[in-house]
């Protein structure tokens, strides 16, 4: 039912509203700010704000008018004319997949930006400010609208810009904006960053990534001359060359390597912890809408093709196998290190790569098994429970943070009955987090990840599967910890001393915790009919794979199993060890954290295993320290070698110097033989006649 | 427009002398809008000449050496409209920085000359204007004198008349350092003159071999003949090594760091980006173009030089405290770029070549008047007595941002639109011959972008973002004349960066035709 669009029809105008307003918003913000400074009312006073919550919900709006064609598994595709000399084309490609990406990112990031009208108010960078976010949602609504690779990576660049300016926000590098503990290193690397190292950091390592991808994008357009989705899949000509050169897979899996940059994956992880020093907001955004699910995103748009072009009998598992792995081993690398972080706003960092490990695991998984759009769908919807719970958790955290003035969880503690709505808001999204059983989004798409990685039949399922379960105590254990120290247990002396000293601990106001408010009532609400939601988004992928990619799916009968009605359909293994992954971890959490029963310090100490173990963690794998060394200091180290004992001296000295000493030195030698005494010059001429005419008569 | 090129060079030529005296008379400002309007009008015919397509004109000139003429091609017509630009903008620019160092080298002097005798203030401040007088009327007419020898560089069909011009935009240049460079200029003035020099020398040589056996120096006539292998190869090496010197490849670079370094700020701004990639603009029109077979053997070589050079200058860029040498060994490593791009011998790898000419001179443009705002304003130039001056001047600070962005090649700037062409090429060609050699290149060229990132960030950090040292306190926001142009360049690279086919449209049928594609 693919349409092709060639004037401009009301579907095609929204699709290119939903990513050129947010960036006209942000190119008029500055003007308006200029402008009212000459007003003095209230809207004037926060004309910025309202101009990008509005830009932002009319951009949203258009994404939803798209709705209606995702739903019949249509497309819109429109193109206009842009590098003429190379015939490439800009293009809008609205499709399920990015008209159901759209929608999540379009009204995530609204959220967050009227959440961002409380935290941010009264910044006297407040233009600024607004500048980026809208920037920083065009560009990804970019990414997600485009029809080709090009101009994807312009939004793709545009994320990596906007979040160098965002986690940078504060540039002043006041001690309260770091991140880390103070002093503190790690094999001799502080760990300790200021908002500008931690931007430029954030920069250079996706940077890292995209220039794989630029790779892996020029290759292919070297083959097939176009960078454009549906003409790559319309002839696959190049794709056959390539294959017979064995560049494919290379080609896909560099490709792959910009999203690992953007979404925070092993190895280019360690960014995304540092990226904390931005405003709460910017968290929420970059955590849940922007940035890190853009790299999930391209795999999605990139995996079916792949795999169409594998059932065309050009294969490339190992695509789908490295992005699994990589996917496996992030998730479980970050959610261990997520268990012993002090800082509140880095556990949940730490618990978004992880969970963004989950969905590239089921991206890859899917391309592994017979049913490619079982995994597909199962990531996809992980994706959108996470995108809500995650908003909601930092939402949340940001006003914890905005009210203690602390980032260390050691610094609050009993906030319980100071901050009852956060604190009902928080248990919310955290369960969906946790995936706690039956009631939350988070279960039933963690819960497809698990079938989906189990159901797979690939060599690699259950070491794979093992991973994810073993992944997904852990990430209950470390969500029950920053509940319990967050918000049990006895007041901190942060606190104390606060209220000593007259400031009050209050709840969040209504303009912040309205926006967690209402994704933490989804994460549950949604989670409550979770399994017809699943069923839905399954059946639109796989019209939409049969429409746009040829990939068949079988209608599987359902067999009856041991579970109970509501349940049937499930796979009872998935289900089973995902039940008690949840109890246990939460278990254990409760143990330490809300019952208090066991003093967590005292446990650790206990024995050298435990206290080597978080160490090990506490020091991130000690991953960063050793990229520091062989990416920094090395680096830095050799530079400063080569100019001290190259270019200062055989390049500055020997060729400057040298050449004037040089000229100064044969000067005084001709100097010399201007001695002035007729004898010597008589000398001279004689010996030198007497040598002609040796020469002539030799 | 009939004579429209002849009129872009000699106008400026022929009205130098003029400057000076309304200079002279009428002071600084006068002369400024006096060469900023014959620049502007230059540059109009120009881009009006580009508009219209190819445009050539033939002059009379000895029966020795040929015809005098002027081509804008495909080739030529980015180059010149990127001079002439530059120039323009820059001659608004100049005005505050150029009094700034008058003001300096006038109380350096009067401190020399008259310390204990006691003068009037009235007597001391006619002095002081006569003095800048004087100076301005000097400083813009060598400015025009040096824009008119880089654009007749550009727009030569001759290769005499190309060495003419070549020396031209050199002595001017000199000056220029030696007269109101910081530091110790008249050695770096000497060493500029030396080295580039040199290299002219050994260019001649080349230029001579070749004329000679092809028996003219038009460059018609010698497009049309066949030149002998083994003459061809020598001749190329000449101008190789010859253009190498301006270019600042790997080995020739050391003058350049210097005399960037030292030049004042709106010359090193032309110096930087539009003055030695006109060495490009050689290697294109006289080996690409004229010796296409010595080209396709020697590619390989100038792959590699690129390469090492744009890794070079990076490495050394990481390691300068100094801002204007740091922009300087990035003009290196960036020239380095320029030579890979040339050594991809492929369309797509030319075309990224020259549009990286083009980026380049827009973000190095805007990257020196940055550090020229900060010499004018806060009065140093080491990074390490810098920091937090966003605040302080945001609107350079912007700036500076999107010219940084514009070098490191992020998109939306024009950067991006010279960078993956270039390495599209690159890969193309390592693709086509199969070479494991041209592939490595293309990696390491790819990682020698984030390492090109790493500096100007981290240079960005240090001088924009972080703590604000005390002594930084009161530091403002530049002037109008200093701003406005870098906003100029910064709107043109976002511009291009979205549409580049205002350039791609010329040079890539230009670099098609000339490979036979």
């Amino acid at each position: 039912m693919a349409t092709e669009l060639l004037g401009f029809e009301i579907g095609a105008t929204s699709a290119w509203l939903v990513w050129i307003l947010p960036f006209a918003a942000a190119l008029i913000i500055p003007g308006i700010a200029k402008l009212s400074k000459y007003g003095t009312g209230h809207l004037s006073k926060h004309a910025t704000g309202y101009i990008a919550v509005g830009f932002a919900l009319m951009s949203t709006l258009s994404a939803a008018s798209l709705i209606p064609i995702a739903l019949e598994a249509g497309e819109i595709h429109h193109q206009i004319p842009w590098i003429e000399s190379l015939n490439l084309n800009a293009g809008v490609l609205a499709d399920p997949l990015s008209i159901i990406m759209s929608n999540v990112v379009g009204w995530i990031s609204f959220l967050i930006l009227i959440y961002s009208t409380g935290y941010m108010k009264g910044d006297k960078d407040i233009t600024r400010f607004w500048f980026w976010m809208m920037f920083f949602i065009g560009s990804m609504q970019l990414i997600v609208m485009s029809d080709n690779l090009l101009q994807v990576f312009f939004g793709w660049e545009g994320v990596g810009l906007a979040s160098y300016a965002l986690i940078s926000f504060w540039y002043r590098d006041k001690k309260k904006d770091h991140v880390g503990t103070e002093g503190r290193t790690v094999l001799g690397m502080l760990d300790y960053y200021s908002p500008t190292h931690a931007g430029m950091k954030a920069f250079i390592m996706t940077k890292v990534g995209d220039v794989m991808m630029i790779a892996g994008m020029l290759l292919i357009f070297v083959y097939a001359g176009t960078f454009g989705f549906k003409e790559l899949l319309g002839d696959t000509e190049w794709a056959v060359t390539m294959a017979s050169q064995g560049l494919l897979v290379p080609a896909f899996v560099l490709i792959f390597g910009g999203a690992v940059g953007k979404s925070a994956q092993f190895p280019l992880n360690e960014w995304l912890l540092e990226a904390m020093t931005g405003p709460t907001a910017v968290s929420a955004l970059i955590h849940a809408a922007t940035m890190v699910k853009a790299g999930v995103f391209l795999v999605a748009r990139i995996g079916p093709l792949v795999f169409a072009l594998g059932a065309a009998g050009i294969l490339a598992d190992q695509f789908f196998e490295i992005i699994a792995w990589v996917g496996a081993i992030t998730a479980l690398l970050l959610a261990t290190q997520a268990m012993v972080n002090p800082e509140i706003k880095k556990v949940l960092a730490y618990s978004t790569g992880s969970q963004i490990g989950y969905m590239m695991m089921a991206l890859g998984v899917a391309g592994l098994s017979y049913q490619y759009v079982d995994g597909y769908t199962a990531g996809f919807f992980h994706l959108i429970s996470h995108a809500m719970f995650k908003a909601s958790l930092f939402m949340a955290a940001g006003a914890i943070l905005h009210t203690v003035g602390s980032r260390f969880m050691t610094d609050m503690g009993g906030l319980r009955k100071k901050m009852k709505k956060t604190y009902a808001f928080m248990w919310a999204a955290g369960l969906g987090l946790m995936g706690a059983p039956f009631i939350t989004t988070g279960f039933w798409s963690k819960d497809a990840i698990f079938a989906a990685v189990y159901e797979s039949g690939n060599e690699w399922a259950m070491p794979l599967f093992a991973i994810a379960v073993f992944t997904a105590a852990i990430t209950s254990f470390y969500t029950v910890r920053m509940m319990g120290l967050v918000f049990f247990g006895k007041q901190s002396k942060h606190i104390e001393k606060m209220e000593e000293e007259g400031h009050h601990i209050h709840e969040a106001p209504l303009s912040m915790w309205i926006p967690y408010g209402i994704l933490a009532v989804l994460t549950i609400g949604v989670g409550l009919v979770g399994l017809s939601f699943e069923d839905g988004l399954h059946h639109t992928f796989v019209d939409y794979l049969e429409n746009s990619y040829g990939i068949h799916t079988e209608h599987l009968a359902i067999e009856s199993s041991i579970l109970p009605e509501f349940l049937q359909g499930l796979n009872p293994v998935a289900l089973g060890s995902s039940l008690a992954a949840f109890a246990i971890g939460a278990g254990l959490g409760y143990i330490f954290y809300i019952g208090r029963w066991v003093d967590p310090v005292k446990f650790v100490n206990s024995n050298l295993f435990f206290y080597g173990i978080h160490k090990l963690l506490l020091n991130r794998w000690y991953l960063n320290a050793i990229i520091y060394w062989c990416f920094v200091v090395t680096p830095l180290w050799l530079s400063r070698g080569v100019f001290r004992y190259f270019e200062k001296t055989a390049i500055d000295y020997g060729m400057n110097d040298g050449f004037q000493k040089a000229v100064g030195w044969s000067a005084k030698v001709v100097q010399g033989t201007q001695t002035g005494v007729s004898q010597s010059y008589l000398f001279v001429f004689g010996a030198g006649l007497l040598f002609v005419v040796l020469i002539l008569l030799i | 427009m009939e004579y429209a090129l002849l009129q872009a060079i000699f106008l400026p030529l022929l009205l130098s002398p003029v400057v000076y005296i309304i200079g002279r008379k009428a002071g600084p400002t006068p002369a400024m809008w006096v060469t900023f309007a014959i620049l502007l009008y230059a540059t109009i015919l120009i881009v009006n000449a580009a508009l219209s397509g190819t445009v050539e004109e033939h002059y009379p000139w000895t029966t020795q050496f040929g015809e005098f003429g002027f081509l804008l091609d495909g080739l030529a017509s980015p180059f010149a409209i990127m001079i002439y630009v530059l120039s323009t903008i820059l001659v608004l620019y100049s005005k505050p920085y150029m009094l700034h160092i008058f003001h300096h080298q006038f109380e350096e002097e009067r401190n020399i000359n008259t310390s204990g005798s006691g003068q009037t203030s009235i007597v001391e401040s006619s002095a002081l204007s006569n003095y800048v007088n004087a100076k301005s009327g000097l400083y813009f007419a060598l400015y025009l004198l040096f824009a008119v020898g880089m654009l007749g560089t550009v727009l030569a069909t001759n290769l005499i008349e190309f060495f003419v011009f070549f020396e031209i935009m050199l002595i001017p240049g000199f000056f220029l350092v030696a007269l109101w460079g910081a530091g110790n200029r008249r050695k770096i003035g000497l060493m500029f003159l030396f080295w580039t020099h040199s290299g002219a020398v050994v260019l001649l040589l080349g230029f001579l071999m070749i004329g000679l056996t092809v028996g003219s120096f038009d460059f018609a006539d010698i497009n049309e003949s066949e030149i002998p292998q083994d003459i061809a190869m020598l001749s190329a090496v000449a101008i190789a090594l010859g253009l190498g010197v301006k270019l600042a490849v790997f080995m020739f670079h050391i003058w350049l760091p210097y005399v960037h370094g030292a030049a004042p700020t709106p010359i090193s701004a032309l110096l930087s980006p539009a003055m030695i990639g006109i060495g490009v603009y050689g290697i294109f029109r006289l080996i690409v173009e004229f010796l296409p077979a010595t080209f396709a053997d020697l590619s390989i070589w100038f792959y590699i030089w690129g390469l090492v050079t744009m890794i070079y200058g990076g490495a050394m860029a990481l390691m300068q405290d100094d801002l204007k040498r740091l922009l300087a060994y990035s003009s290196i490593s960036q020239m380095g770029y320029l030579l890979f791009g040339i050594g991809t011998i492929s369309v797509l790898g030319l075309t990224g070549a020259e549009m990286m000419y083009v980026t380049h001179a827009i973000g190095k443009g805007i990257l020196f008047m940055m550090a020229g705002v900060i010499i004018v304003k806060v009065g140093t130039r080491s990074i390490s007595k810098l920091g937090g001056l966003a605040g302080k001047m945001p609107i350079t600070a912007v700036c500076a941002v999107i010219g940084a962005l514009t070098i490191m090649g992020i998109p939306p700037t024009a950067g991006f639109m010279g960078e993956w062409i270039l390495f599209a090429g690159a890969l193309e060609t390592a693709l086509e011959e199969g070479s494991t050699l041209r592939a490595v290149g293309f990696g390491l060229g790819l990682v020698a972008t984030v390492l090109t990132m790493s500096y100007l960030l981290w240079m960005l950090k240090r001088v924009f973002f972080g703590k604000t040292p005390e002594h930084l306190e009161n530091v403002k926001e530049g002037s109008w004349y200093m701003v406005a142009p870098m906003m100029v360049l910064a709107g043109f690279s976002i511009v291009l960066g979205i549409y580049p086919d205002i350039f791609y449209k010329s040079i890539i049928p230009y670099m098609s035709g000339v490979l036979g594609v």
